[in-house]
């Protein structure tokens, strides 16, 4: 097994290379020159100064000189800037965000917060309905109800999340009221205790975190149905059956258990997949989480904040494929053997 | 049957003949008997099973007659509803669904007055004096409703209508101007604030009365209107901010006036003694060179010097005088053809010329009428034909005989979803979005089928260093996150200088190229699993070739499985396109998509009061993903034998 893990855990380490190198690429496509805006900006300030002899500064300052090779290095930071400092990835360096004129990891810890905050209470709730709905319906398989959570779950899982959401907003939040329709707080909230801001906070969030609940139901439904169906027409169900056992402890105690397998490993994956779902959450309805961070980013051409939140969805993304490799690893000794 | 059979028989030996060359090119199963026939089904092939227990499920039927419907709608749908991508009107902007534009009430129709409109409804007085009103009358995010007419508004006393951009004005028999409707810009002449842009309406006519029978002319534009008296005298009131020409006509065009047209932003005046004038404003264009119609190059102005214009009529952007000799002069900025003049039969002559939004209708001495212009709703099909007097609406044209009766209405009869927040038809949009989003969709699961089945069957038949290599490029592949990196992608195309056709094909192999991972590991994995099973090894011992147990033994197994991912991956390429477009990062406008057109409803202002706007595009963008999951649900129980068995 440990061999296996650290097999993974280099393996994972190699993409993680192989993808940073390609994002940052594609992000020096991108046609900006910061010692070039730099350099002007002084030279506005003061008409005296030489460009070339600025520009040269600023980009050695930035990292900014030699080959894309260089600059990828040193954005890493194994490869040492003009004056021999080494100031990268490795050394949480992430770079300054030119639209808040902060450096980007302090801008992106109150979203990083909201997003973590969201994703995990939406998985709470869809799990908390999923799992027994799912079992229920696998118990009761062919049934009318089935038949009509089955159906539901199909319009679920093929309705886009905009379209959930845009309805949403228009049932709950302009015809009932009963949310309101965009933003994380109210106007003026700063003053009040932090019991009312929470309690202010949840009131705006409740909208949102029904859509991605709803919108997660469908896929997740179905699949702990497929799972416990598989489960229950194992030989070992129909031995705890003859056995005379109560149909309850059949279900819960044999056939979950066997379903529960590809369902953690299902929820992790989509766990670690949420966080670029919230994306669109964010967006409509106007959350200050990641996802909404890097929409303005990209709008706003702020690019050290779009390849920091970049790399951080890659890296969320390996962990996931790491974790779920390392359970199917745990789990089923053949996995280990065959890699 | 038999009968037949032994009859042919009989007939000899050129019937055996034929029936040899029959049997060789058809095959013999028309003779077969009622045992071999059975026996034939009894071996039917797994596929025409498949399809015939597919068949059997009434719920994917239902999908399938959907999405082939939804197919052929969108298109074949083009090629019967063109688009015109860059139009945009914001006279007909957020109009709800309404099919009543032409719609002229039965009342009026044999006995017509006056027919006037600007925008999106249309007034009209009968002869009866009484007042009518059609078209699209409500306007939801302001909530007036034209319908709702004030008190002074009775049957048999209304003498003079003009329908505005969003206000309505009247005059009544006894004299009082009256409107309603939209009053936030001093549409009706009440100016609220001092130092608001707006030009109150005289006194005299805001609290005495008038003569109708005196009224030469009263006309109402883009949030103002225009009062000629048959003495020359013009009054005018409204927004200068809408109407730019306003002020000027206010202080310098008192008097000696005969017509005025009123374009979208300016307004040209005929004077008493047949000369044209635009003001200031107008200036410009009327010095702009005109090429008059013997191909001469001429100054405008020095063309009108020592001529006298008949009449004058002005659509959105374009002006046109009928001269005195009965030639035709448009000029302005023509964008729908408002200055291909059809030339006349010789000795007839240009009498009168009306405008809509971006149509002129003209009649000619013989009292033939002459139409060009935009053709978007049929409004310039009326060449040929003969009137004694024209009213035209925005898009409409009305034929009006000597008696009043209306002998002829031609034009667009309205919007069947609505129109969106740049005056574009929803339906329209919809149906060549649909054609894009289709596309969009198809290209890009053809693209990842293609690289998934040949990575998976190359990896899972070859396996070694290969089935390696590919693995680790698929992780990779499969551990880019794919909305913010498709994103980031798009932005970066968005970047570079690329045709915005070259771009959405960027986008659809984008698409493509980031979703063939789950696929190709899937086709691996079951290419693997066949080649072990035990009709692979004893195809193999009974010696057929590796290409055949490839391709007749392996494959077929595979099929199964890539059909069903590339229905599923249909849906699922149809609802990343348009989330990206949703975002603003995929196809861009003015060419529509499905996810794009709902852009517009990411504020509750266009979900509360505009609900056409996002409830159909977002129920044929559901409906469409829908009948595709349950296509490809069916599909995948159909196809495999396990599941079928169980039920």
């Amino acid at each position: 097994m440990g061999k296996y893990v650290l097999k993974r855990l280099l393996y994972i380490v190699v993409v993680f290379l192989i993808l940073s190198f390609m994002i940052y690429m594609i992000y020096n496509m991108l046609p900006i020159d910061k010692a070039a805006e730099m350099a002007h900006n002084e030279i506005k300030a003061n008409r005296l100064l030489n460009y070339d002899e600025r520009y040269q500064f600023w980009q050695e300052k930035l990292g900014l000189n030699g080959t894309k090779i260089e600059r990828y290095l040193r954005w890493l930071g194994v490869y040492p800037y003009a004056d021999g400092s080494y100031n990268g990835l490795f050394q949480g360096n992430l770079g300054q965000s030119s639209q808040y004129g902060k450096p980007v990891s302090e801008v992106i810890i109150e979203p990083m917060k909201n997003t973590i905050f969201i994703n995990i209470f939406s998985v709470i709730l869809a799990l908390g309905i999923t799992i027994p709905l799912g079992i229920f319906c696998a118990v009761k398989r062919g049934s009318k109800r089935d038949v009509g959570v089955q159906v539901g779950t199909l319009v679920g899982y093929s309705l886009p999340t905009f379209i959930v959401a845009i309805v949403f907003i228009w049932l709950f939040a302009v015809v009932l009221g009963w949310f309101p329709v965009s933003g994380m707080q109210t106007a003026g909230s700063l003053e009040w205790s932090s019991w009312d801001r929470f309690w202010d906070k949840m009131y705006h969030l409740s909208l949102p975190l029904i859509v991605m609940t709803f919108t997660s139901l469908g896929g997740m439904t179905r699949y702990v149905r497929a799972s416990m169906i598989e489960a229950l027409s194992m030989d070992c169900i129909r031995t705890a059956r003859a056995k005379g056992l109560r149909e309850r402890v059949v279900i819960y105690s044999h056939a979950w258990r066997n379903a529960l397998l590809p369902v953690t490993i299902l929820i992790i994956g989509w766990f670690l997949s949420i966080f670029s779902g919230s994306l669109m959450i964010e967006n409509i309805f106007a959350l200050n989480g990641i996802g909404r961070t890097y929409y303005t980013a990209l709008q706003a051409s702020d690019n050290e904040i779009v390849l920091a939140l970049q790399m951080f969805y890659i890296s969320i993304s390996l962990v996931g494929n790491l974790l779920t490799d390392l359970i199917y690893g745990l789990v089923d000794p053949r996995i280990r053997v065959n890699k | 049957m038999s009968k037949e059979k032994n009859q042919d028989t009989r007939k000899g030996f050129f019937a055996t003949l034929g029936r040899w060359g029959r049997r060789m090119f058809f095959g013999a199963s028309k003779e077969l008997t009622m045992d071999e026939m059975l026996a034939v089904e009894k071996l039917e092939s797994p596929s025409r099973l498949a399809v015939k227990a597919f068949f059997r499920r009434k719920l994917a039927v239902v999908a399938l007659i959907v999405l082939v419907s939804l197919f052929l709608f969108v298109f074949i749908g083009p090629l019967a509803v063109p688009m015109d991508l860059n139009y945009t009107d914001p006279l007909q902007a957020n109009i709800a669904p309404n099919y009543s534009f032409l719609k002229v009430p039965g009342e009026l129709e044999n006995n017509i007055k006056n027919i006037n409109g600007f925008a999106d409804f249309t007034v009209g007085v009968s002869k009866d004096n009484d007042f009518f009103l059609w078209g699209n009358t409500k306007n939801t995010l302001t909530n007036v409703d034209f319908e709702i007419y004030p008190e002074e508004i009775q049957p048999g006393k209304i003498a003079h209508a003009a329908a505005g951009s969003d206000h309505i004005m009247v005059i009544t028999t006894d004299g009082k101007l009256v409107g309603w409707g939209n009053s936030n810009n001093g549409q009706y002449g009440i100016v609220k604030n001092e130092t608001d842009p707006y030009i109150q309406m005289p006194d005299h006519l805001l609290n005495g009365t008038i003569d109708p029978d005196q009224v030469k002319q009263l006309i109402a534009g883009y949030q103002c209107n225009v009062l000629v008296m048959k003495d020359g005298t013009m009054s005018v009131w409204g927004n200068k901010n809408a109407m730019l020409s306003l002020d000027e006509m206010n202080r310098k065009f008192t008097e000696g006036i005969e017509k005025v047209a009123l374009s979208n932003y300016y307004a040209i005046m005929l004077r008493e003694d047949g000369t044209v004038s635009g003001g200031q404003t107008l200036t410009f264009n009327m010095q702009s060179a005109y090429s008059t119609a013997d191909g001469n190059i001429k100054n405008l102005r020095t063309y009108l010097k020592d001529r006298t214009v008949q009449d004058i009529a002005a659509t959105n952007n374009c002006y046109a005088l009928v001269m005195d000799d009965g030639s035709l002069v448009v000029f302005g900025a023509a964008e729908y053809g408002e200055k291909d003049v059809p030339t006349l039969p010789n000795g007839e002559k240009f009498a009168e010329i009306y405008a809509g939004t971006r149509h002129f209708v003209a009649i000619s001495d013989a009292g033939n009428v002459y139409a060009w212009g935009h053709n978007d709703g049929g409004q310039t099909e009326v060449n040929g034909m003969s009137a004694d007097q024209i009213f035209t609406g925005s898009k409409q044209t009305y034929l009006v005989n000597a008696e009043g009766e209306l002998t002829e209405k031609v034009g667009f009869k309205g919007y069947l979803m609505g129109t969106d927040g740049r005056g574009r038809d929803v339906f329209t949009r919809i149906i060549h979005g649909g054609k894009m989003t289709m596309t969009v969709g198809a290209v890009a699961v053809i693209v990842s089928t293609i690289i998934a089945i040949i990575v998976g069957c190359v990896s899972g038949y070859f396996g070694g260093w290969v089935d390696m290599l590919l693995m680790r490029i698929t992780e990779i592949f499969s551990s880019i996150p794919f909305l913010p990196f498709a994103m980031l992608l798009s932005y970066v195309i968005r970047t570079k200088p690329i045709p915005e056709t070259t771009r959405i094909i960027i986008i659809m192999f984008m698409l493509g190229i980031l979703s063939w991972t789950g696929l190709a590991k899937m086709i691996r994995g079951q290419v693997l699993a066949e080649r072990e099973k035990e009709f692979v090894i004893a195809a193999q011992s009974m010696g057929v070739k590796e290409k055949r147990i490839a391709f007749k033994h392996i494959l077929p197994n595979v099929i199964s499985v890539i059909l069903v991912s590339l229905t599923l991956d249909f849906a699922g390429c149809l609802l990343t396109e348009s989330s990206l477009s949703y975002l603003g990062f995929g196809v861009q406008q003015p060419q529509p998509t499905w996810g794009n057109m709902l852009d517009g409803a990411n504020n509750s202002l266009v979900i509360q009061n505009y609900w056409w706007q996002w409830v159909f595009p977002a129920i044929f963008l559901a409906v469409a993903t829908i009948s595709i999951n349950i296509i490809g649900d069916t599909l995948r129980d159909v196809l495999d034998p396990k599941s079928s068995q169980e039920r």
